[in-house]
């Protein structure tokens, strides 16, 4: 294809999903905006590159959610990267856990949810993203992430019983508690 | 088990509060940059081969012509390994790559880096070096690689590869890897002869991401 035909494409392509990769790459990251943009930016570079292969795929937006979280993982196993992981203590990550009946506003609900998947690890985020956040079932998680559904599974579960943890105290609109 | 609606309107929540500034001209500068930077690459590589194929031709013609000792028509390899024992605590290797030497070991990691004090001297710093950890998450993701009855992934990412193997029984279980910068001399097979070579001793711990 023409290099002109391309870009004009790819164009397209970025003014009308860039917002969602970002938003999904900011729930990946834990609300590290920086971070998150650094992933939408190397994401979208691949599918400059992989471009004929991203035009024939069913959804090209499904294809670049998924180089996106595989540019997440890649990233979490970066040494350089690890390293911050590795250090950083997810229990004094967490803001007070509000008391039961406590009201919570949009905003601390967002610092809420953000410093509650920032204690998961890596995959078990990408896994409640990928199930709770862009609504794919355990068999596309588990290929997205290379591993079985029985990982899928543990860990979701696992995932979602520490969110549980924090989330079920908030008395807000939108969260009265979660569901496995 | 089904997504959770709760969850997923809890996530809503906190992903529509991020503020986007959509760019898509600096995007695709750098997408054409990345393309331009990959025919480059593989310009100089083509440009590598073709020495490669004229030197072993000459190499043909001259040994037939008087064959000489001690030449070799194989191509430098870049970075070597020497059979020397490396130790690293909770790590051995049975090979050691020349020039290179442990910056730093952990019981989840060991760093590797030149001699030449091109790279940080900081252990924690793993630009330009080599890294092996040591982890339980799954090893399957990137291409497989048979040797010696193990099996080894390759993939990349970005300007690094990543080869992984599971341990070898009698080995704490996990995955062993090494990570190693795509320009400092290192090629795969290498790495997966130097993967191959490591030990992991019962003190290693499995780190964490």
């Amino acid at each position: 294809m023409r290099a002109s035909e391309r870009s004009s494409e790819f164009v397209a392509f970025t003014s009308a999903h860039r917002a969602d990769l970002v938003r999904t790459a900011v729930l990946l990251c834990a609300g590290d905006e920086a971070h998150a943009e650094d992933l939408v930016q190397m994401t979208l570079t691949r599918i400059y590159l992989a471009w004929s292969r991203v035009r024939r795929a069913d959804s090209p937006l499904a294809y670049a959610r998924r180089s996106l979280t595989h540019v997440f993982i890649d990233e979490t196993r970066r040494a350089h990267r690890r390293r911050e992981t590795t250090m950083a203590d997810p229990a004094t990550a967490l803001p007070r856990t509000p008391a039961a009946g406590d009201f919570v506003d949009d905003h601390g609900l967002r610092d809420l949810v953000l410093a509650a998947l920032a204690a998961l690890g890596p995959r078990q985020r990408a896994v409640v993203v990928l199930r709770h956040w862009l609504d794919l079932d355990v068999a596309e998680t588990a290929r997205v992430l290379g591993c079985s559904t029985g990982t899928v599974k543990s860990q979701n579960a696992r995932a979602l019983a520490q969110l549980r943890g924090v989330l079920s105290h908030v008395d807000h609109e939108l969260v009265l508690g979660v569901s496995g | 088990m089904t997504s959770s609606p709760d969850l997923t309107r809890a996530l809503t929540v906190a992903a529509d509060a991020v503020r986007v500034a959509a760019d898509p001209a600096a995007d695709l500068a750098r997408g054409r940059a990345a393309a331009s930077a990959r025919s480059r690459r593989r310009f100089r590589v083509a440009l590598g081969s073709l020495g490669v194929v004229a030197v072993l031709a000459v190499g043909s013609v001259t040994l037939m012509e008087d064959p000489p000792a001690n030449q070799s028509a194989t191509p430098d390899p870049g970075v070597r390994l020497v059979a020397e024992t490396m130790d690293a605590t909770p790590y051995t290797f049975d090979l050691t790559p020349q020039g290179w030497s442990v910056q730093g070991q952990r019981p989840s990691a060991v760093t590797i880096a030149p001699d030449d004090g091109s790279t940080s001297e900081h252990p924690d710093d793993f630009r330009g070096k080599l890294v092996i950890l040591f982890d339980a998450n799954p090893v399957a993701l990137g291409a497989p690689v048979e040797r010696s009855g193990r099996t080894f992934w390759l993939r990349d990412s970005d300007d690094y590869t990543t080869v992984s193997t599971e341990t070898q029984p009698g080995e704490p279980d996990g995955v062993v890897r090494i990570q190693y910068p795509r320009d400092a001399g290192w090629d795969d097979e290498t790495m997966v002869r130097f993967l191959a070579s490591v030990h992991v001793g019962p003190l290693a711990q499995h780190g964490l991401g």
